[in-house]
């Protein structure tokens, strides 16, 4: 009976399993302000899930998303601290950066034929090396007088909601409309699936790519500008600890799709639920250490379970 | 050849849910001989197969082998009986040696481990014996062409000699034309050695070459049995399968050159072939002939911008024309139903409409969003023009037959202006019904005054739907048929280069 339950329903079920035990455990979980925590939390992953979204939905992996998110941080810090620039000028610039990286991952697997995951590799390399030259070692770059407008990418609010979560959101908006309903997505998810065949339709994959690859790290150098606004400072490499969780999510929401593939509302539960898991252990006290690895075997138990429900939907089809 | 009985099928029904796959089927295989099974695509050929190999568990009927009643039917009891199966896909690993393949998961031991030596020597020996080949049992499988692979796929489900039966699924579907008569050699030294082989094939050709008797099954019933078998009987064979006359399989041409269209000028890629030049008219259907290797499929495949090319210019209509990727081709108007469907055709886990509509999605979209409920419509009224089965849009495409998947293909392109249509091996793997409503399609393209080329290994077809074929051989055209005057065998003759061809009119 679970077990058809779990097959069915599966990662619904699991999703409400630990929610139910979280907030059983302890009912500080469940309070409006600590809901509305793990959202705001979660704000920075989503949005660079939603660039890795969009570049496994071309067939590809984007290891570097940290790095453009690292040089939006960057170029947005040092617009402000060393040319003055204000709050949007500093904006732009932190989205120029972010979309440097994007340029330099298309051309290496456009013009050089690198696959995706060994060009992004090399971004990532070389882009933590730049970072570490430019700031001699790896030192952060504070800015305290930093405009409000600024901070509030971080710290503000829009009626109430915070300004991060809110740009979240648009840019979920954004992503779900563009890869999942307008034509750009249809032939991005046609090139995802089978590259050689969309080439003969007549797409032009190329510029797809290319086009793909710079949205998503100008969209993680947002993610970029949030991290800087909120701590006022540039850190360098601290995008490195978005890579994983949000393949991690992106692929809990492909498990989640009818047809396996990467998909922008599949991406949002995978991350709210990453966020919900790192919450709720949180909130239970348990020791920091063995975090990653509940999330670890949380993570495998939700995609295996997610596989066995694609199984039994299949066989319900044929 | 023996007349005594090795195995037989009777009266074998196996149901499905909704479906009778076999009906009352029988099949009666003699030792030492070749039988062959042919069918339309659902006629049961395949649920024989898995019925014989212990997979699907027959309603009602019986498997005898040798006079006895196979029971149970597992697949490890029809092991045991002496059945084997030579199945369509290779599953071999590429970085194996030859000897390797052969004795996977039945590998010979020593006291001291595995016994290398003998194992090579072994598979050596049955090569030359059994199949009369000779590969070194050594060499790596990535090594090896596709024919010698088959072979060795062959050796391994042989190489424990208690084999009484084999069964052979579409044994030459991976291979080049001149790698056929390899395999099918080693097939008929196999028989003579008191095996006795059902051969399972689409290709009536190789049916007619290499069988003794051949069973016809339509619907899941036996309908025919053929006790001889000649190089005539494929009419027969084709009426017995599809149970009605295919005499007029080809549509009936007719002088439709409508001035000029698809011009092509010292094409050359640098490797596969060089200086083609050749020039379609509207309303016509060119046909490039040629052997694997010839340089045909490089041809085609540079025409549509896939290839690039070294030299060469293009004009359509008169107007010149630049081609340096298949997207610009297709804002052109060239188009391509390409030879290999499921990989550079279709999306298959895309649905016929998405499919359909994949290269005209901007005319059914509102600033970028998609209209799905139009693309809906469009793709519906390709399915009637075109009758496509299941007639449902949401159909993903993998799950359609050849060709009906053929189909959805054309239709993409139907919807699109597109003024020249390039079909590269249209037919293979679609059964003998749907080629000749695809052959239909076909004309009714050029009827319309399409420029359309069609690129094929198989001579019948293009003598048969082809007005002017041009014969490619090492990179280049050797000249150029009418196919009025053309018979099929003169055709053959010219491809493979031979006889001089007559009226062979000089295109350089």
């Amino acid at each position: 009976m679970i077990w058809i339950l779990l097959q069915r329903f599966g990662f619904l079920v699991v999703f409400a399993a630990f929610f139910c035990l979280f907030a059983a455990w302890n009912p500080v979980f469940l309070q409006g302000g600590n809901l509305l925590n793990v959202i705001e939390g979660s704000a920075v992953l989503m949005i660079i899930a939603l660039g890795m979204t969009l570049i496994v939905a071309t067939g590809g992996i984007d290891l570097s998303v940290g790095i453009a998110l690292d040089f939006g941080a960057a170029f947005a810090v040092v617009a402000m601290k060393s040319y003055g620039m204000d709050w949007f000028g500093a904006a732009c610039a932190g989205l120029i950066g972010g979309s440097i990286i994007g340029l330099f991952n298309a051309s290496l697997v456009i013009g050089l034929r690198v696959s995706p995951f060994l060009a992004t590799l090399s971004t990532f390399f070389i882009g933590s090396s730049v970072q570490r030259i430019f700031t001699n070692g790896g030192g952060p770059i504070s800015h305290r007088r930093m405009p409000e407008e600024f901070r509030n990418l971080a710290i503000g609010d829009v009626y109430g909601v915070p300004t991060e979560a809110v740009i979240a959101i648009v840019l979920v908006v954004l992503y779900f409309l563009i890869l999942e309903r307008s034509i750009w997505g249809r032939r991005i998810h046609a090139m995802g699936m089978q590259r050689s065949a969309a080439i003969i339709a007549g797409i032009r994959v190329n510029r797809i790519l290319l086009l793909c690859f710079i949205a998503a790290s100008v969209t993680c150098a947002v993610g970029g500008l949030i991290a800087a606004a909120n701590i006022r400072m540039f850190t360098p490499l601290s995008g490195f600890s978005y890579l994983l969780d949000a393949i991690a999510a992106v692929f809990i929401g492909a498990a989640l799709h009818p047809r396996g593939r990467p998909n922008v509302l599949g991406t949002l539960a995978g991350v709210l639920f990453l966020g919900m898991v790192a919450n709720g252990l949180n909130l239970m006290g348990l020791n920091f250490n063995i975090k990653d690895a509940l999330q670890g075997i949380i993570l495998v138990s939700a995609l295996a379970l997610a596989v066995a429900q694609q199984r039994a939907r299949n066989r319900l089809v044929s | 050849m023996s007349l005594q009985c090795a195995f037989s099928l009777q009266g074998v029904t196996k149901e499905f849910p909704g479906v009778r796959a076999l009906d009352n089927a029988s099949l009666d295989v003699r030792i030492g001989e070749v039988h062959g099974l042919v069918g339309e695509n659902g006629a049961g050929k395949s649920t024989v197969v898995k019925v014989l190999a212990g997979v699907y568990q027959p309603d009602a009927g019986l498997v005898k082998i040798g006079g006895e009643t196979l029971s149970p039917l597992t697949p490890d009891s029809v092991h045991a009986a002496g059945i084997r199966f030579v199945h369509q896909e290779l599953h071999l690993i590429p970085h194996f040696t030859v000897a390797e393949s052969v004795f996977l998961g039945q590998e010979r031991s020593h006291r001291l481990g595995l016994d290398n030596k003998a194992m090579r020597e072994n598979t050596k020996a049955f090569l030359q014996s059994m199949l009369g080949v000779d590969i070194p049992s050594n060499r790596l499988i990535r090594d090896l062409t596709t024919a010698e692979r088959k072979l060795v796929q062959i050796a391994r489900a042989l190489i424990d000699e208690v084999a009484k039966v084999v069964v052979f699924d579409e044994p030459t579907a991976p291979l080049a034309s001149d790698e056929i008569e390899t395999v099918m050699s080693a097939i008929r030294r196999l028989a003579e050695q008191d095996i006795a082989i059902l051969y399972v094939s689409h290709y009536l050709s190789e049916i007619t070459d290499i069988c003794d008797r051949v069973t016809v099954f339509r619907q899941g019933k036996t309908v025919k049995v053929f006790d001889t078998i000649t190089e005539h009987s494929g009419r027969d064979l084709v009426y017995a399968m599809v149970g009605r006359n295919i005499a007029d399989m080809f549509p009936a041409k007719g002088d439709r050159a409508k001035g000029p269209g698809l011009e092509v000028t010292g094409l050359s890629d640098g490797s596969a072939f060089a200086d083609i030049s050749l020039s379609v008219e509207k309303g016509e259907i060119f046909g490039i002939a040629g052997l694997i290797g010839s340089g045909r499929e490089e041809l085609i495949d540079t025409i549509y911008g896939l290839r690039k090319a070294q030299t060469g210019t293009f004009q359509l209509e008169g107007e010149p024309l630049i081609i340096k990727s298949a997207a610009q081709a297709v804002d052109a108007g060239i188009v391509l139903v390409p030879r290999d469907r499921r990989h550079d055709g279709l999306v298959l886990s895309m649905t016929m409409a998405e499919n359909v509509t994949l290269a005209t999605l901007d005319q059914n979209a509102s600033f970028g969003l998609e209209n799905r409920r139009l693309a809906r419509e469009r793709t519906e009224a390709q399915i009637t023009a075109l009758d496509i089965r299941p007639p449902n849009p949401d159909t993903v495409t993998r799950l359609l037959s050849g060709g009906n998947q053929q189909k959805v293909i054309l239709a993409r392109w139907m919807v699109t202006s597109a003024r020249v249509f390039i079909f590269d091996d249209p037919t293979i793997g679609v059964d003998v019904g749907a080629k000749s409503e695809i052959y239909q399609l076909i004309n009714d393209l050029a009827a319309s005054g399409a420029c359309v080329i069609v690129s094929s290994s198989d001579p019948v077809e293009l003598q048969g739907i082809c007005d002017r074929i041009a014969i490619m051989m090492r990179g280049e055209i050797i000249g150029e048929l009418q196919t009025e005057e053309l018979s099929v065998d003169e055709l053959v003759s010219a491809i493979t280069g031979a006889k001089y061809i007559k009226n062979l009119t000089d295109v350089n």
